[in-house]
């Protein structure tokens, strides 16, 4: 197939252009106009463009068989996010419905549950935020790209596949949000047994490929973790072990945590109204989107895909830590 | 008694400050917003409970006709659609600067003097709560006779990520006459007008500190001669320590304020007697005003009251106006001398 794949200069758009080539796609590769061109030989046609500021990507279908999205904003204020991100999304989608194209996989996030409401284990039918706006820009910005690529698929009969992961790990990616926060050389740790929803670049790579080149994943919407039976602790253990960072461990119970976050936010309320702005901590819907203790789940994957992740966690270790930075990078070819 | 009514073109981050501010008050309702973006558009009405959006604006205002236009787009949009509203006979409040050009203000001041209707610009830093406090400390006589004013406005666009530099997507204002920089002169022009009166002198220099950047300038500095007094006025963006300082010096007392942390304000007065014993109670009393002032700006922060410390209140005093038919809150014509002055710093061969 001959596959458009937005976002591709990134973290994860590298990884999937390069296991889009192990499958034996032609790739054509959309990267920021200031971004170095990422070490592709010449079988990736790359195009240069932002959709923030670019008027004409229709050419940029011709002759394209699907479009991987992955184009997002991961800094940044809300603006900042949202122009890029929904935007952007707008923008491309826009000139795709000018096009014959109707094959698309967008990467969106778990953030998009509603985690106040999960129960259980996060599924796909886990209830999605319906008032994300006291949420991160982040949240914001992924749910409205959603929105944004399924209406819009509604309108021109697309066949639209999302893909949802956890948090994405990897090679100088190793840092994730659910380990808890740093101050200084203490590491609070909020729930240090709660199950993290991993999934390793490689992983979500090649479920991503493996996604598209399906076609009973049409209309589906995926749930993208390797497993989940990697807890809090022991991730840290094996960053604070492997990367030669230390520090004092702190952990710190998810209810008290949580606890903290809600008092905090009653006194926001009485003493501001729903005016008050907390930061992530101790904003208690934030808070639960970052640590609550869930099961996740890659039962549709594995379902209707027979997918099953490439590498497991030692061997996600193994690669991420590697002395030879080309290791990771390689082992998508192998896998 | 009829709620006014409003719309808003433009839905981006100072287009929220608008809306948070508008939904403060009683007897107003925004029926409408748009955005070129129809996600954007929608999101904003979500957010706010509008019943309505758009992503055309004529559509809008052929399907509404609201007491006030409140135009948040970006300023080269600006012309044309206050353009097309002050035609059509509504009033406008429009985000700063109002025209690009100055000679396509004076056009829209002429459209909206024969068409009867409202221009205001937002200008909410006259309205900030440190300045309305300077502003008491000089009619009230407390700072003696007013014989300087500085404005010191430092905002590092030039480092890392910054979006004024980003060259994947060029910023708005690089469009602007004086790049980047151009977008903060109209604060800096209306403040420095608010104590210097209508300006007799100017003298400006522009230079480029960081010369691996896109932007054509990052430094401006200007002397202003007005008719109450004299202005330093400044813009960096190169220092790392952002900040809008304001010192007001009078004959017995100066008062300065940090404008991105309200309402932090320090005074120094003068003060008879021995001058060791003198410097240590003003020590004592800046140090008491800043602690007071920095614990009251973080409980501010936490209360979310945003840096646009003035613009509730400026917008309260427009739909205010527009009740009670009365001039604009800020008369149109020291808008066009606040433009007038943008201008005029943005062309050197201006000044005289």
């Amino acid at each position: 197939m001959r596959v458009l794949v937005t976002g591709a200069g990134g973290f994860l758009g590298r990884h999937v252009v390069a296991r889009l080539l192990v499958r034996g796609h032609n790739v054509r590769a959309i990267v920021r106009p200031a971004s170095p061109r990422p070490s592709w030989g010449p079988d990736v046609e790359v195009f240069y463009a932002d959709f923030r500021a670019h008027d004409n990507l229709i050419s940029v279908f011709d002759g394209i068989d699907a479009v991987i999205h992955m184009a997002a904003a991961t800094s940044g204020n809300e603006d900042v996010q949202f122009t890029s991100t929904v935007v952007g999304t707008e923008r491309l989608l826009e000139a795709m419905s000018r096009t014959a194209v109707k094959r698309l996989i967008l990467v969106s996030s778990l953030v998009v549950y509603d985690w106040a409401r999960a129960r259980g284990t996060m599924a796909e039918t886990t209830p999605l935020l319906l008032d994300p706006y006291d949420m991160g820009a982040y949240t914001i910005a992924k749910v409205w790209q959603e929105r944004v690529a399924s209406s819009m698929t509604g309108t021109h009969g697309w066949d639209l596949t999302i893909m949802r992961p956890g948090f994405i790990w990897g090679r100088n990616h190793a840092e994730i949000a659910g380990m808890g926060r740093r101050f200084g050389p203490v590491q609070l740790m909020f729930g240090p047994f709660t199950r993290l929803p991993l999934s390793h670049v490689v992983n979500c790579a090649d479920a991503v490929v493996a996604s598209m080149e399906n076609p009973n994943s049409s209309g589906l919407t995926f749930n993208v973790v390797d497993a989940d039976d990697i807890r809090v602790w022991r991730y840290v253990r094996e960053y604070w072990h492997r990367s030669g960072r230390g520090g004092i461990p702190v952990p710190l119970p998810y209810v008290v945590g949580l606890g903290i976050a809600q008092f905090a936010s009653f006194v926001s309320r009485i003493l501001f109204g729903n005016k008050g702005k907390l930061p992530s901590l101790l904003a208690p819907r934030r808070f639960q989107q970052q640590f609550k203790p869930l099961r996740f789940s890659n039962d549709t994957l594995r379902a209707k895909l027979g997918w099953t992740p490439p590498l497991d966690f030692q061997a996600c270790l193994a690669r991420t830590y590697a002395p030879d930075p080309d290791v990771e990078y390689n082992a998508v070819k192998r896998t | 008694m009829r709620k006014l009514t409003s719309v808003v073109i433009g839905c981006g981050a100072i287009a929220r400050e608008h809306l948070a501010a508008v939904q403060e008050l009683n007897n107003v309702e925004v029926v409408a917003v748009c955005d070129l973006s129809a996600a954007r558009a929608e999101a904003t009405a979500e957010r706010f409970r509008i019943g309505k959006w758009y992503t055309d604006y004529q559509i809008m205002l052929h399907d509404w006709r609201p007491d006030l236009v409140h135009i948040t787009t970006s300023p080269s949009a600006h012309f044309s659609v206050a353009k097309a509203c002050l035609t059509a006979g509504l009033n406008v409040l429009c985000e700063k600067p109002i025209t690009v050009e100055y000679r396509d203000f004076l056009l829209l001041k002429q459209l909206a003097s024969e068409n009867r209707c409202m221009l205001m610009e937002n200008q909410n830093l006259r309205y900030h709560s440190s300045i309305r406090h300077i502003q008491h400390l000089l009619s009230s006589g407390q700072l003696g006779e007013l014989l300087e004013v500085q404005i010191y406005f430092a905002l590092n666009v030039v480092g890392p990520a910054s979006p004024y530099t980003d060259q994947n997507a060029p910023h708005f204002g690089l469009g602007l006459r004086g790049g980047i920089i151009g977008d903060f002169l109209p604060h800096i022009a209306y403040l420095a007008y608010v104590f210097t009166g209508p300006v007799i002198d100017l003298r400006t220099t522009w230079a480029k500190h960081t010369p691996n950047s896109p932007l054509p300038t990052d430094e401006f500095r200007a002397l202003i001669r007005g008719q109450r007094t004299n202005a330093y006025a400044a813009f960096s963006g190169n220092s790392r320590l952002n900040g809008y300082w304001v010192r007001v010096c009078g004959t017995k007392m100066y008062a300065e304020a940090n404008l991105l942390e309200p309402p932090r304000i320090a005074v120094r007065r003068f003060r008879p007697g021995e001058p060791a014993v003198m410097s240590l109670m003003e020590g004592i009393s800046e140090s008491g005003a800043i602690l007071r002032g920095t614990v009251a700006a973080f409980f501010r922060k936490l209360g979310g009251t945003s840096s646009y410390d003035g613009l509730p209140q400026l917008i309260a005093d427009t739909y205010r106006a527009l009740e009670e038919k009365q001039e604009q809150p800020v008369p149109l014509q020291e808008i066009d001398e606040t433009a007038n002055l943008v201008d005029r710093f943005t062309n050197p061969e201006l000044t005289l």
